[in-house]
């Protein structure tokens, strides 16, 4: 698990801080962009720049590796298809939006569509409804009129 | 331990001290008290201005047509129930 | 000591056993007999509380006594453990908090059947299934997952200790919240599927089940934004929920729970929404196993997820039963759950309980799909993918936004029908209020248009001051109406119109809470952070702060080694408090944990109280020095204080409500011709 690995931390902390150096403003935020794209491996479940790395023992060798890519000047998709190489699709943070993975995305909306459209149907069929009419027959308009008084009465406010 | 749990479980003296068998009565009550309920918060709403007042007579009608369905069946009961005792 | 407890287990299940056969007997076959069968069985349900009361406490004396001759202690706990901690032994591993799962359902069950004479036979029906879900429970605790499982070969010296994540003090109260909540949906669930198995006339099961629903609804609450706290005050990267599989696991239960808060209401005023309630609950209660399942099954990676284990099959065993029964009574006696009145009006409380419930499900249906979308993936696809935050923020954000838009108009819509003239004219002053906050919102620099999540906090500024002020107008109006009536002041009557419908009022409470808490939520993007090396007499600034190091040091003690550092903060030169962010290494587990530091900046800033949080992240081997990462998160203190206000409206919301003015008026009724029974 996580160690006191100060000797790591300092060096990948080393390696971020020339690449980030060594960037511009645009690199800067695209660093931040991609970062949170990805996923730090160690098992934290946490987004890569979130994670609370020092002693983590992936996180700062997978930044340095993002600015060393940013760096590179390579395409977003580039540098984000290395980390897929690598350390296995499980490292994107959400599925993309290519093949079977389009899925996760459209469902929920899918399941709104749905929802609203069985929403409206039934909300139509209930209104149409006729009401259910009270088991009064027995009784005389006289005697209803007297009780529907003494109702009256007993629920001012 | 086992015996006396067991004691516990098993040893009913007496007879049992149950709660009332839901009867229609206590049913029709229950309604009662419902659409009460709903007239007081239509009244309330009323006061409060969430209606128009046409709205309002036609909704207090047909509550008031139920209450007095459920009061005049409450009252049947209750006489019938005299009568047998 | 563990033939104690495994013995207690034993007969716990035989009991719960008994009080599920036996009681199911004397409903199935009604006679003469059948009333003191069905008598004997409550008792035993009743004796199974205390027999798995003794078994816990077996455990937590084991705890305590340094027992390493059972397994679970052994793995569990150690001799330098904190007491609290020993104490929450109970709840920190698989079999223990399985255990203490069947407790608080045994509890649960004890003061349902001490309180059966309320209405006998619904009660009778309502024990014997959770009785059922009992029996579950033993049997996994007796034969799959047992807490007292001797150590094999040689006694070791000392335990494994508790993983020192866990050693924080919410893990004392934490889980039991949760727990709490899980388990009591069970009440219910037992409710409603006895209430479908018998054809109970009328809805006063839900009555009955009004108050253990928003007590069981609270204590999740509790435990979910106690468990986000801690992730919080004790994970030391400044956020609190990160779309977990067991923290969506939690959640998902509350949002069809909460939802069923709201559309029960339906029912219990005017017999709609029959069918959709009784699924919603036996989805709640599905949902609150298939969460424990989640936990214990290590289906998902989380790192709230127990040791893998076999039980998991258990679980799905239990789901298809619990599916099946459902299924079968609902088919059976669908035709008692027939609506009694039609929709009115598009413009009335009924429809904008219909819409919040759709969302509500919606929102539970997307957590569903985005934690076991991986395991679709790898059964499709072949390889598994990560369904992170940016899925559930892009789906549950709006939906959030919607619902609060929902909490700000149901309120003014009264049962039935509303006229839109009065929706207008009630709407006029918190929209006017809304706009207002906007519009300063944007003037004090919120760039909307630069990030969506500036929309998002916009908006939810907006949305909340809608939901405020439309609470408030609510209290305000009727207690004008109040006062009207009875001729007393606006307070009083304010107070009086709680009294008179504290589950109406109680509930507007919790909605401004929600509010307060959307809002801290949704502040995210003013949060601010700096990570600075520093040595003695450096400075870092973050907004209006200056941190200043005054020193730095180690110390040593049996559980744990520690290095921390001592940060003054100064605001306008004046210094405001003195903070030490620490970093612990913790011997018999061998691991490092961060402990952040938190100032909520109460007394500086009453009423835009910000959160300073410090972490101490390591120190450089080059310098010796602590390299220290701040945050200032300004929102974040917003969402403990609206769980609060969350909190106290569910309690106001509890009390009885006052009894009507009555005027009872016996009807003058014409003698009628003739007498019928009229049943």
């Amino acid at each position: 698990m996580r160690g006191f690995s100060q000797n790591r931390w300092s060096l990948a902390g080393l390696v971020v801080l020339t690449a980030l150096l060594a960037m511009g403003a645009g690199d800067d935020a695209r660093f931040n962009n991609l970062g949170h794209k990805l996923m730090c491996v160690c098992g934290c479940n946490q987004v890569l720049l979130e994670c609370n790395h020092v002693g983590c023992a992936y996180s700062d060798r997978m930044r340095g590796e993002l600015a060393a890519g940013v760096e590179r000047s390579e395409s977003d998709d580039l540098t984000l298809q290395t980390f897929v190489q690598k350390y296995g699709p499980t490292v994107l943070i959400a599925p993309t939006s290519t093949g079977f993975n389009r899925v996760a995305w459209v469902v929920p909306y899918f399941a709104l569509a749905l929802g609203v459209i069985s929403l409206v149907v039934l909300a139509r069929n209930w209104s149409h409804r006729t009401q259910p009419v009270s088991n009064s027959a027995s009784q005389t308009p006289d005697m209803l009129d007297a009780y529907r008084r003494q109702a009256r009465k007993e629920t001012e406010l | 331990m086992t015996s006396l749990v067991l004691l516990y479980v098993f040893y009913l003296p007496g007879k049992l001290r149950l709660g009332p068998e839901k009867t229609r009565l206590s049913f029709l009550q229950e309604r009662k008290e419902t659409v009460y309920e709903n007239l007081r918060d239509l009244n309330f709403d009323f006061r409060a201005g969430k209606l128009p007042e046409a709205d309002f007579k036609t909704m207090e009608r047909s509550l008031e047509d139920e209450a007095a369905g459920i009061l005049a069946e409450i009252a049947s009961l209750e006489r019938f129930e005299e009568q047998r005792s | 000591m563990s033939q104690l407890g495994s013995y207690a287990l034993l007969l716990a299940l035989a009991l719960s056993a008994y009080s599920f056969i036996g009681g199911l007997a004397a409903l199935v076959w009604p006679g003469a007999q059948s009333e003191r069968l069905g008598e004997t069985a409550r008792r035993a349900g009743i004796a199974v509380f205390a027999v798995v009361f003794l078994a816990a406490l077996v455990l937590v004396a084991a705890a305590f006594a340094d027992d390493f001759s059972i397994a679970y202690i052994f793995h569990h706990s150690n001799r330098d453990l904190p007491a609290p901690y020993k104490f929450a032994t109970l709840w920190s591993g698989q079999e223990g908090s399985l255990l203490f799962w069947s407790l608080l359902l045994s509890s649960y069950g004890l003061i349902l059947r001490l309180r059966h004479r309320t209405d006998t036979r619904l009660f009778a029906y309502a024990s014997v299934i959770i009785a059922a879900v009992q029996v579950f429970f033993l049997l996994l605790l007796n034969f799959a997952a047992h807490p007292f499982a001797v150590m094999q070969g040689s006694l070791p010296p000392d335990g494994n200790g508790l993983n020192p994540l866990l050693q924080y003090p919410e893990m004392v109260i934490h889980p039991p919240m949760l727990y709490l909540g899980y388990v009591g949906f069970t009440i219910p669930f037992a409710f409603a599927l006895g209430a479908l198995i018998m054809k109970y006339p009328g809805e006063k099961w839900i009555h009955i089940t009004r108050r253990w629903t928003m007590v069981t609804w609270m204590f999740l609450t509790c435990g979910i934004f106690l468990g986000a706290h801690w992730a919080y005050s004790v994970l030391g990267w400044g956020g609190y929920w990160g779309w977990d599989p067991v923290e969506n696991a939690s959640f998902m239960p509350w949002l069809t729970g909460t939802a069923f808060l709201h559309s029960v209401m339906m029912q219990e005023k005017r017999g709609m929404l029959k069918v959709w309630n009784m699924w919603l609950i036996f989805a709640t209660f599905g949902l609150s196993i298939f969460g424990t399942f989640l936990t214990r099954s290590g289906v998902v990676s989380s790192v709230h997820a127990f040791a893998q284990s076999s039980i998991g099959d258990w679980f799905v065993g239990f789901l298809l039963v619990i599916l099946a029964v459902c299924l079968y009574f609902y088919i059976v006696n669908r035709h008692h759950l027939r609506s009694e009145h039609r929709l009115e009006s598009l413009v009335s409380r009924e429809s904008s309980f219909l819409f919040n419930n759709l969302l509500f499900v919606l929102f539970c249906f997307t957590v569903l799909w985005g934690t076991l979308f991986p395991i679709l993936s790898e059964w499709v696809q072949g390889k598994k993918v990560t369904v992170g935050p940016p899925f559930y923020n892009k789906v549950t954000i709006p939906v959030t936004l919607l619902l609060l838009l929902l909490t700000a108009t149901g309120p003014l819509l009264a049962w039935r029908k509303t006229s839109l003239e009065s929706l207008k004219r009630n709407f006029l002053w918190p929209f006017l209020g809304a706009i207002a906050v906007g519009v300063a919102m944007l003037v004090f620099g919120v760039r909307p248009w630069t990030d969506i999540s500036y929309f998002y906090a916009l908006m939810a500024g907006m949305l909340a001051t809608l939901v405020a002020l439309t609470v408030i107008s609510e209290f305000v109006r009727g207690g004008r109406v109040i006062a009207r009536h009875t001729g007393q002041s606006l307070l009083p009557s304010m107070l009086h119109l709680w009294h008179r419908n504290t589950r109406r009022y109680g509930g507007y409470i919790v909605h401004f809470g929600v509010a307060i808490v959307v809002i801290g939520i949704l502040g995210t993007p003013f949060n601010q952070e700096a990570e600075k090396e520093m040595g003695y007499g450096d400075k870092v600034s973050l907004g209006p702060y200056t941190l200043v190091c005054r020193s730095y040091t180690q110390e040593d003690n049996p559980n744990y080694g520690n290095e921390w550092a001592i940060i003054d903060v100064f605001r306008g030169g004046k210094q405001i408090t003195t903070m030490y962010p620490e970093r612990r290494f913790y011997k018999a587990s061998q691991q490092t944990q961060t402990v952040p530091r938190i100032h909520a900046t109460v007394r500086e800033d009453l009423f835009l109280v910000k959160d300073l949080y410090l972490v101490y992240e390591g120190i450089n081997p080059d310098t010796g020095r602590p390299i220290i990462k701040a945050h200032l998160n300004p929102m974040v203190p917003w969402i403990w204080i609206g769980v609060l206000v969350m909190i106290f409206g569910t309690i106001t919301a509890l009390f009885a409500n006052a009894a009507p003015v009555r005027v009872t008026v016996p009807a003058r009724v014409p003698e009628p011709a003739t007498v019928g029974a009229g049943d």
